[in-house]
């Protein structure tokens, strides 16, 4: 690494911005490309919480009979590690890409509604820590990150456990739905002109099915959670046994909404790597169109194939003969994914940095996990294998194998231009190795010790049941997972700080988001572009070279002029998002009082909403931007 | 101005400026219908257990039919489908008057000069219409929900009651959140008049106000006159 | 440059260590395989799973294959020219479109013709049982002889076994996995499932557990399973169906059943309810158990090694038990204590119809090998420990302590409830050990 000359550049670029850097104007941030950090950032720092919960489980399973975790405390890490990373971790992960990317890949200069997108940001953290901060002091939610009805209700769950639970994951669903009717907002409505939808990137394509999925799906668990509340603090009936209330319904309404949650965790990925393997083949996406249908079907029959969770209880062959079938079929469009990016890789031109190792990474252990979904798709198999460690083994091919390592991907790949730094290959390349090994030894055996009997959830087995070697397997590998994440985080924060400088688009990628600077200035693109075509920085022209890699020192010493040079017009930045979202969890965190006094519930309640309704009405009269 | 440099790859200038949109709809049109989207999975999903949950009760009181309970004690069916009429009838009556005031802030009227158009093109009065028959059906649930509270049917009762009261309940509350709305229009119209430039604004929450109407309408019949 | 490889050979050694350790676990016994063919429902399973496991490899070989080779043949050279922008291939993808639906096509047709066999309805003079989960424990009926147990199934091999599930709190999932898949308990539902034992089996033990998250013990709610030759079923459920001997000085009524379920079931059964109504000693058919040697020998995984917790010896400490008293225990005195017990466990072995007990049936408690949900073995020392204090012997447990200055975990205060001395306890362990 040429230290001085990058450091001499970098001291240029940092010149050429002169962003604000303080924590106000981090709090008060409305620009895109700042809340997509935030979410980068806090997203990272759950998946270290929900990975280290992840370790204290492997930990307690290494052996029979393991002491290290009383059951109670086993029962709230299982839920916590599942609400976490899902939650927490994953759709934040694919909501910082989401802010970072979208206004960039499409031409615009911000998202729809900015400070919508800000307060969206502050609601997620904010519910986040509230569902969270229990475990520190053994109250965390306790009843599976699924929470079946009626093992949560007040009559089998009386503590607060569950209702940090309830009441969390209502206030990430606000958040969840308002990036969404943000975003189908921008992409539909703030596209450069020649941006048509078929030269969209297929990230942003992703992305646009998965808020299609939020918007739809995060009604019904509202619904299924509103339920369980008024149950919880009202005493209503609808998960009351007693009087006659049906467990099913929370199981059809939580998985209306958690099948189509399972594609909202996986798109994101599946676009990430749609834009990284056709970078680093230097190959166009194979197939673009059968990609955008087949992410469009996918998300359309995620919508049909719910029951599928529910094998186990009993609808009849009927219904389960139906599911089963519309399940397979959504096995086609995915595998058609598979083949066109394996068909994008050939015949090209492979660079195997550490972006495109995770994303081929993706295309080996994501293609294990729709192998094993297909094999519980069948009803009779899936009797055996549903609520064993072979389902814990499936969906982690799928969302360790699946999201994380394409959402990795996607970091190494856009650290660049998020940053304006590369993060480090070496690094980066333990990173992966360790990860991938980590995953693999940890997940495969518990293929097998679902096979061989060994059921989900619980803190404790017994000796002879032929499970200790798997178990003492996926505790070491769970240990390899950790040494890579702790050695990523090192490379992330040391690449921030002081990683080689990048140049705008230095892996020779095609779409819009590479046509600016790294980091982008804060207005995006000086003049909106005309878009010609799918991949507007490649020369597709037979016979022509494709955009050759630049880098920093080709690009040294350009002067980027500030907003205000070039008469563009910013949102101002404004702390009212922040404080209408605090006001919001504090109005929520009022129901926690209900059990001891009902007065001091309102109250809280109370200041909440005057303080949420306060800075609507600030946030609503403030004008967006200064008039001009 | 000096021309930016983008470095990489000089793109065309597509030449259009500030407040572009690509559909050139208002962001906040496109937003109100995906939102609409969404909120109809809510409605969905309560509808869908009011109706799973149909029938399902051990104990009364029901719906459409009479039930005695332990004590010899007779409740008499719940509903009562002509103050429900009745209020479904202002519901739609205010969508209507949602209508005229959306075209008298368009100025749709303003042109002629009869006093039938003077009237039309009064925005405060067709949005004090609209408030008002908005604020007459939230009056006739509260009337209902109270008749029933008194007849002994809570949220607590029975299935019924949990999904009846939190079904109509959370309608109730989305009027009562578009009434609000309203009166916040009206609050602007007062201060300082609403103009075309307004137009977007009235025209969200309208769609807003008819979607809550629409969804009223199929309450009414899955629930008051199917029985 | 050279430090970018380094990885990659750590990987493919790590590689071959899974390898090597995926040999060694070939070695391993598993007595909780799925892939046992001990029924017909299982048989079927796992026949419809070779098809999957079959067609799923070859996807995955294929596949993986192909993303090898081109990862090896389309490495960037320095040479490399730029490649074709290809950008796709109506062909090549109506072909990988058609290709998996057909690979979907063989497994959907066994899938749909095996889901209608298994779900058909049970032949009609199939064993009854009715399986009913309680947080955290089974209870197990025998409608058809008017037996009800508790955590340990006794099922005669070659004859079909319908069971219908229930349970009286949350959800839980009645699971052998030797025997086929599981089903779920429904509050407010009864859900069904029979099998047949394959008739070649020998005698034998397998177990059985929740697979349904059930709150704080789910991990504890596991139960036994003894497929038994027809004969000795038959000695089996004529000794349950009898209500338990006690050679003590009091020859006791059958304390838990009441009069007019006795009354009902006269008609029905007059042999056993003569026998409830006089438990005649000399007149009770021989007791037989699963024999303990075999099981021992055999069957040893059936047999709970869970750790006692804290492990304490001394009679002060939680949980601590003097098992030297154990010796002295006597029957008839534990039997008068033993009333403590009827608040909620059954000393009878006949159903109470429509009412199902708040904890096990201890009716025939000594002929059972396990205790506490096939935690414990069924012993002295534990049955012991249990009693004193089972909250502390098993997460919890809605047993409140019996032994005297006991602490309640779940509420972390000395319960008001608990009597007993360590004596007291160990004369009623000595009256449990005789309810064969």
């Amino acid at each position: 690494m040429a230290t001085s000359v990058a450091a001499h550049h970098h001291v240029g670029a940092a010149a050429q911005y002169q962003e604000e850097n303080g924590i106000w104007s981090w709090l008060t941030t409305v620009d895109h490309k700042r809340i997509g950090k935030l979410y980068l950032v806090s997203a990272l720092i759950f998946f270290i919480v929900g990975g280290l919960e992840a370790a204290v489980l492997r930990t307690q399973l290494i052996g029979p009979n393991g002491k290290l975790v009383s059951a109670e405390m086993f029962n709230q890490l299982f839920t916590m590690h599942g609400t976490t990373m899902i939650f927490l971790a994953v759709m934040p992960m694919s909501a910082a890409f989401f802010n970072f990317l979208i206004p960039l890949q499409i031409g615009a200069r911000d998202v729809a509604f900015p400070r919508l997108n800000a307060f969206s940001y502050w609601i997620y953290l904010f519910g986040g820590l509230l569902i969270t901060a229990p475990i520190f002091f053994g109250m965390a939610p306790n009843g599976g990150w699924f929470g079946y009805a009626p093992l949560s209700t007040r009559a089998f769950s009386p503590q607060h456990n569950m209702d940090f639970w309830v009441l969390g994951l209502q206030i990430l669903g606000i958040s969840s739905l308002a990036a969404a009717f943000n975003f189908i907002t921008t992409i539909i409505n703030l596209r450069a002109p020649g941006m048509t939808l078929m030269r969209m990137p297929i990230f942003t394509w992703m992305s646009f099915v998965v808020q299609f999925l939020v918007a739809l799906a995060f009604p019904v668990i509202t619904v299924a959670l509103i339920f369980l509340q008024f149950d919880r603090f009202f005493g209503t009936r609808f998960y009351d046994i007693a009087k006659g209330a049906d467990p099913l319904l929370w199981q059809h309404l939580f998985w209306v909404f958690g099948h189509p949650e399972v594609y909202i965790l996986i798109l994101p990925a599946f676009g990430l790597v749609s834009e990284v393997l056709p970078t680093f083949s230097r190959k166009p996406l194979f197939g673009y169109p059968v990609m955008v249908y087949s992410g469009i079907l996918i998300g359309f029959l995620g919508f049909g194939v719910w029951a599928h969770h529910m094998f186990s209880v009993g609808m009849g062959p009927i219904a389960d003969a139906i599911f089963s079938l519309t399940t397979m079929l959504i096995a086609i469009p995915t595998g058609v994914k598979i083949f066109n990016w394996l068909a994008t890789m050939w015949g090209g031109n492979l660079r195997f940095t550490v972006a495109m190792k995770f994303a081929i990474a993706l295309v080996a252990l994501f293609t294990c996990g729709g192998i094993s979904g297909v094999m519980h798709s069948s009803p009779p198999a899936d009797l055996q294998q549903t609520d064993t460690y072979f389902v814990v083994a499936h969906f982690h091919y799928v969302l360790f194998g699946g999201s994380i390592m394409g959402l990795f991907a996607g970091i190494y790949y856009y650290f660049p231009k998020i940053t304006g730094r590369f993060m480090s290959e070496k690094w980066g390349n333990w990173h992966f190795w360790l990860s991938v090994i980590g995953m693999n030894l940890t997940f495969f055996p518990m293929h097998l010790s679902g096979l061989y009997g060994m059921p989900r959830r619980i803190y404790t087995y017994d000796v002879g049941q032929g499970w200790e070697l798997f178990n003492k397997m996926s505790t070491i590998g769970t240990y390899i997972i950790m040494l890579g994440t702790l050695i990523g985080g090192i490379n992330l924060i040391r690449s921030w700080r002081s990683g080689k400088i990048a140049s705008s688009n230095p892996w020779g990628a095609a779409t819009l988001e590479w046509a600016m600077p790294s980091p982008p200035p804060e207005y995006n693109f000086a003049e909106i572009p005309l878009v010609k075509s799918r991949y507007p920085l490649w020369n597709m022209k037979e016979g022509q070279t494709l955009v050759h890699e630049t880098t920093s020192e080709e690009e040294g010493g350009i002067r980027i002029p500030s907003a205000k040079e070039l008469h563009i017009t910013l949102p101002n930045p404004t702390i009212w998002p922040l404080y209408c979202a605090a006001g919001i969890v504090w109005m929520f965190c009022g129901m926690l009082f209900m059990e001891t006094s009902t007065a001091t519930a309102l109250g809280v309640m109370m200041s909440g909403a005057a303080v949420w309704i306060g800075s609507l009405y600030k946030w609503l009269t403030t004008p967006l931007e200064d008039a001009h | 101005m000096t021309a930016p440099t983008i470095p990489a790859t000089k793109l065309e200038n597509s030449g259009v400026g500030h407040g572009y949109t690509t559909l050139g709809l208002d962001n906040r049109k496109v937003a109100i219908w995906t939102f609409i989207g969404s909120e109809c999975m809510l409605f969905m999903s309560l509808i869908s257990t009011y109706l799973i949950y149909k029938g399902k009760s051990p104990q009364g009181p029901y719906p459409h039919s009479a039930f005695t309970d332990a004590t010899g004690h007779v409740f008499k069916p719940i509903l009562n489908i002509p103050v429900t009429s009745f209020s479904t009838f202002v519901l739609l009556m205010s969508s209507l008057a949602m209508v005229l005031a959306l075209a008298a802030v368009q100025e749709r009227y303003k042109v002629r000069v009869g006093t039938w158009d003077k009237i039309l093109s009064s925005s405060k009065l067709w949005l004090w219409m609209t408030c008002l028959l908005g604020i007459t059906f939230l009056g006739c649930q509260a009337y209902e929900f109270t008749s029933f509270i008194h007849e002994g049917l809570t949220i607590r009762t029975n299935l019924f009651g949990s999904t009846f009261f939190t079904l109509t309940g959370f309608h109730g509350a989305h009027v009562t959140a578009g009434v609000i709305w309203l009166f916040t229009l009206l609050a602007i119209d007062y201060k300082r008049g609403l103009t075309p430039a307004d137009a977007t604004a009235v025209d969200i929450s309208a769609l807003y106000w008819h979607f809550v109407d629409v969804v009223w309408i199929v309450i009414f019949t899955l629930i008051y006159l199917i029985e | 440059m050279v430090g970018m490889f380094r990885p990659r050979r750590f990987a493919s050694v790590a590689l071959l260590g899974a390898l090597a350790l995926g040999l060694a676990a070939c070695s391993t016994v598993y007595p909780n395989t799925t892939f046992g063919h001990n029924s017909d429902y299982n048989a079927s399973i796992d026949a419809l799973w070779d098809k999957l496991l079959f067609l799923g490899t070859i996807v995955f070989v294929g596949v993986e294959v192909a993303l090898i080779y081109v990862i090896f043949r389309y490495r960037r050279r320095p040479d490399s020219p730029q490649p074709k922008p290809v950008h796709g291939s109506t062909t090549l993808e109506i072909a990988w479109t058609i290709i998996p639906a057909l690979v979907l096509i063989v497994v959907a047709i066994p899938t749909v013709k095996t889901i209608f066999r298994t779900q058909a309805k049970a032949p009609a003079d199939a064993l009854q049982v009715e399986a009913i989960g309680h947080q955290w424990w089974w209870e197990f009926r025998y409608p058809q002889y008017n037996i009800v147990t508790a955590n340990e199934l006794y099922l005669p091999i070659g004859r079909t076994v319908s069971f219908q599930l229930k349970t009286v709190d949350v959800l839980h999932s009645f699971w052998i996995p030797a025997m086929g898949g599981k089903r779920d308990l429904v509050t407010n539902r009864i859900n069904y499932m029979w099998f047949t034992p394959d008739d070649s089996l020998p005698s034998m033990a397998v177990n059985g557990a929740c697979a349904e998250f059930c709150g704080t013990s789910h991990a504890n709610m596991r139960f036994r399973t003894y497929l038994v030759k027809l004969a000795e079923f038959e000695m089996w459920r004529k000794n349950q169906e009898t209500e338990p001997a006690f050679t003590g000085v009091v020859p006791p009524p059958p304390p838990a059943a009441p009069a007019p379920v006795k009354g009902a079931k006269v008609a029905a059964k007059p042999d056993s309810a003569a026998a409830a109504v006089a438990p005649v000693v000399a007149d009770r058919p021989p007791v037989w158990m699963f024999p303990a040697d075999q099981i021992e020998a055999k069957f040893g995984y059936t047999i709970p090694k869970t750790p006692i917790p804290g492990d304490s010896v001394g009679t002060g400490a939680l949980n601590g038990f003097d098992d030297a008293l154990l010796a002295n225990g006597d029957a008839t005195r534990g039997k008068n204590s033993a009333g403590v017990c009827l608040a909620c466990h059954q000393f009878s072995t006949k159903i109470m119809p429509g009412f199902s007990p708040l904890a096990p049936n201890l009716a025939h408690i000594a002929s059972r090998h396990t205790i506490g949900a096939g935690l414990y073995p069924n012993d002295a020392r534990h049955l012991a420990r249990w009693i004193k204090n089972s909250g502390h012997m098993k997460p919890g447990s809605k047993m409140y302590p019996i032994g005297k200055g006991q602490m309640d975990v779940n509420t972390g205060k000395v319960s008001t409830m608990g009597m007993y001395t360590d004596a007291q306890i160990a004369d009623i362990v000595a009256y449990l050990q005789v309810l064969k």
